[in-house]
């Protein structure tokens, strides 16, 4: 069973040699075939790795065989498993998904381009997640940010274009922040492992307080720009809206997501909580900022007239919780943390590609256009319902324990009063959410003249939105297993 | 004052940081404000490299004599910095070609402009 210890560096391999095998085949058929089976094998792998890391613990893996501080290092321990599972298999339905509906948005020439570009971008995020070096895990960012920019691009009109050019600049300022980050540690450790740097500090932080705050706070910084903190969001809207609409479910719910992951390791791996404890202002500050973000994302979101830039202004609300959750400073703050990361990247996906579809179907991206929706493709606006209920927070799904967990650590960490926040948010929540419900469905004069299920898809091509559904309400009814999965995880972490 | 002269390596790198950062945020010319991303980006390169020098010594190229460690420079920040150097390329490169795009699409390389083609 210790060939599971490769797969990781397996993974990664197969999804970035497959990218580079793929535009050699020139057949669109053997592409897609080709990317679905290397996402798919890697969800596999993924999967296995789960296993192995719940039976025999945390395990690091030398990449090259060279020893700890002077070779690249794996580290698997059970969140990152987690985390590469939900990567791999929410990355594998996108894909599922394109499969059918992918021509129809960007020109056939760029098909093989895409399929490329959405292998080295999971491969890369994987990278983010399982890397113990700082530098190795600076260069997956840079990797993950010309991927993505890329699966933007490739649709090739004019707003896509000044998006990308938008998301690219912000982006390289980010990382270039973290890079400025990564030299204040390595000038006071002389490390760029993690767990070395966290034994070094340990030692010696008293000394280089101010060196430390610096780096933590550009680690904050550069990482809050890629991951749409609250006031450094501005590329999203524009680049989430614009993107094809399988590009906008792989960007909202994988990628914001694996730079979040780093964020975590480097505050409580390569920090360590006494070094955290010190400076109180920083997780205040990203508490703060959290809860902005939760009630400003939603407050855009409802001034939106178009129905993707209210979902991208919902994801922005969204990655507020779970900076909320990170600035709780506690445990069950970083437990409910890592099940929103999980809920929100599956109910994310199915409201992207259910609003993806009834775009493609009807022509239509302003919000009063798409009443009466109901009528026509009454099963996509049934799952849309049913993620939106997920957002908004109603009981079975997963959106409401992740908001519960939330309260239940804001009032243990002694900060009852942001519990209101949470209320607040979910509450304009709804305010966006069940209009586009409502007038899907209900309204003498939004019904007029349309014909049920005139525009339907068939439910072969919908076998993917269903496949999230179900797999967000397998979520919501394991959560308690899952929650004390994550929180095994959390203690080793 | 005298800590700024004596780490002037330090202190130049991020005079052009904010040179750069400035230039990258204020300017809408699109060519400026790579070439700002450019400027922060080789700052950053400067303030790594110089963490890893030290007075006196030589860049780690052993030439007939092994000096022993005490001879030489550290050679790590510079190793990363040549991946560094690889990377901000990669992305002007990127951000360049997606300038001649955006030019050929609405004729101006000036973000202004381009933002009140949009608004009409």
């Amino acid at each position: 069973m210790d060939v599971a210890k490769n797969f990781p560096l397996v993974i990664i391999l197969i999804l970035f040699i497959g990218a580079f095998i793929m535009p050699l085949l020139k057949n669109k058929i053997y592409n897609k075939a080709f990317s679905l089976m290397t996402i798919g094998i890697s969800s596999v792998l993924s999967l296995i790795t789960l296993v192995y890391v719940n039976r025999y613990g945390t395990f690091l893996y030398r990449v090259g065989h060279w020893d700890s501080p002077w070779g690249i290092e794996l580290s698997i321990g059970i969140l990152e498993a987690i985390m590469s599972l939900l990567l791999t298999s929410v990355a594998f339905v996108i894909s599922w998904y394109s499969v059918y509906t992918i021509e129809k948005e960007i020109k056939d020439n760029k098909v093989c381009f895409y399929y490329t570009l959405i292998n080295i971008l999971v491969g890369a995020l994987l990278g983010i997640v399982y890397t113990n070096d700082l530098f190795n895990a600076f260069v997956f960012i840079e990797v993950s940010a010309i991927a993505a920019c890329g699966i933007i691009v490739v649709k090739d009109k004019k707003e896509n274009i000044k998006a990308t050019l938008k998301y690219l600049i912000l982006s390289s300022v980010g990382s270039g922040l973290v890079l400025m980050g990564i030299a204040f540690i390595y000038s006071i450790t002389g490390n760029l492992n993690m767990t070395f740097i966290n034994k070094e500090l340990s030692q010696t932080f008293m000394a280089y307080e101010n060196s430390i705050l610096i780096s933590l706070g550009l680690f904050t910084i550069g990482l809050g720009i890629k991951s749409a903190m609250y006031p450094l969001h501005v590329w999203l809207p524009d680049a989430h809206s614009n993107a094809p609409s399988t590009s906008s479910a792989m960007l909202s719910a994988l990628v914001l997501k694996a730079y979040v992951i780093f964020y975590i390791k480097i505050l409580y791996r390569m920090f360590g909580e006494e070094i955290i404890s010190q400076f109180p202002i920083l997780l205040f500050m990203v508490l703060i900022l959290g809860s902005l973000g939760m009630i400003m994302g939603s407050i855009l979101a409802i001034l939106q007239k178009d129905i993707k830039r209210v979902i991208a202004y919902s994801s922005v609300a969204q990655m507020g919780y779970i900076f909320f959750g990170i600035g709780l400073g506690n445990t069950i703050g970083l437990v409910s943390t890592f099940f929103h990361i999980l809920n929100h990247a599956i109910i994310k996906s199915a409201l992207f590609l259910t609003v993806g579809s009834m775009i493609e179907k009807t022509g239509q991206k302003k919000l009063f256009a798409l009443k009466g929706i109901g009528k026509e493709m009454p099963i996509t606006l049934g799952l849309f319902t049913v993620s939106a209920l997920s957002m908004v927070g109603i009981p079975i799904l997963p959106g409401f324990i992740s908001k519960f967990n939330f309260a239940i650590g804001s009032i243990k960490g002694g900060k009852s009063i942001f519990v209101v926040v949470i209320l607040i948010s979910s509450l304009l929540n709804a305010l966006y959410y069940f209009p586009i419900v409502i007038n899907g469905y209900f309204g003498e004069e939004n019904l007029e003249g349309k014909v049920f299920k005139s525009k339907e898809k068939t439910i072969k091509e919908l076998m993917p939105i269903l496949v999230l559904i179900i797999a967000a309400l397998i979520l919501g009814a394991s959560s308690n297993k899952i929650i004390e999965m994550i929180s095994n995880g959390v203690e080793v972490f | 004052m005298e800590k700024l002269l004596t780490n002037y390596y330090e202190t130049a790198s991020i005079i052009l940081f904010g040179v750069g950062f400035v230039t990258l945020l204020l300017h809408s010319n699109l060519i400026k404000k790579i070439i700002g991303m450019n400027i922060m980006d080789t700052a950053i390169f400067l303030f790594f490299i110089s963490k890893g020098y030290i007075y006196g010594k030589e860049a780690p190229i052993i030439r007939g004599v092994h000096k022993g460690i005490q001879g030489y420079i550290n050679p790590v920040p510079t190793a990363l910095m040549l991946t560094g150097i690889v990377v901000a390329v990669s992305i002007t490169a990127f951000a360049l070609a997606l300038t001649i795009k955006l030019y050929e699409k609405y004729g101006t390389v000036e973000l202004d402009e381009i933002m009140r083609i949009r608004g009409e």
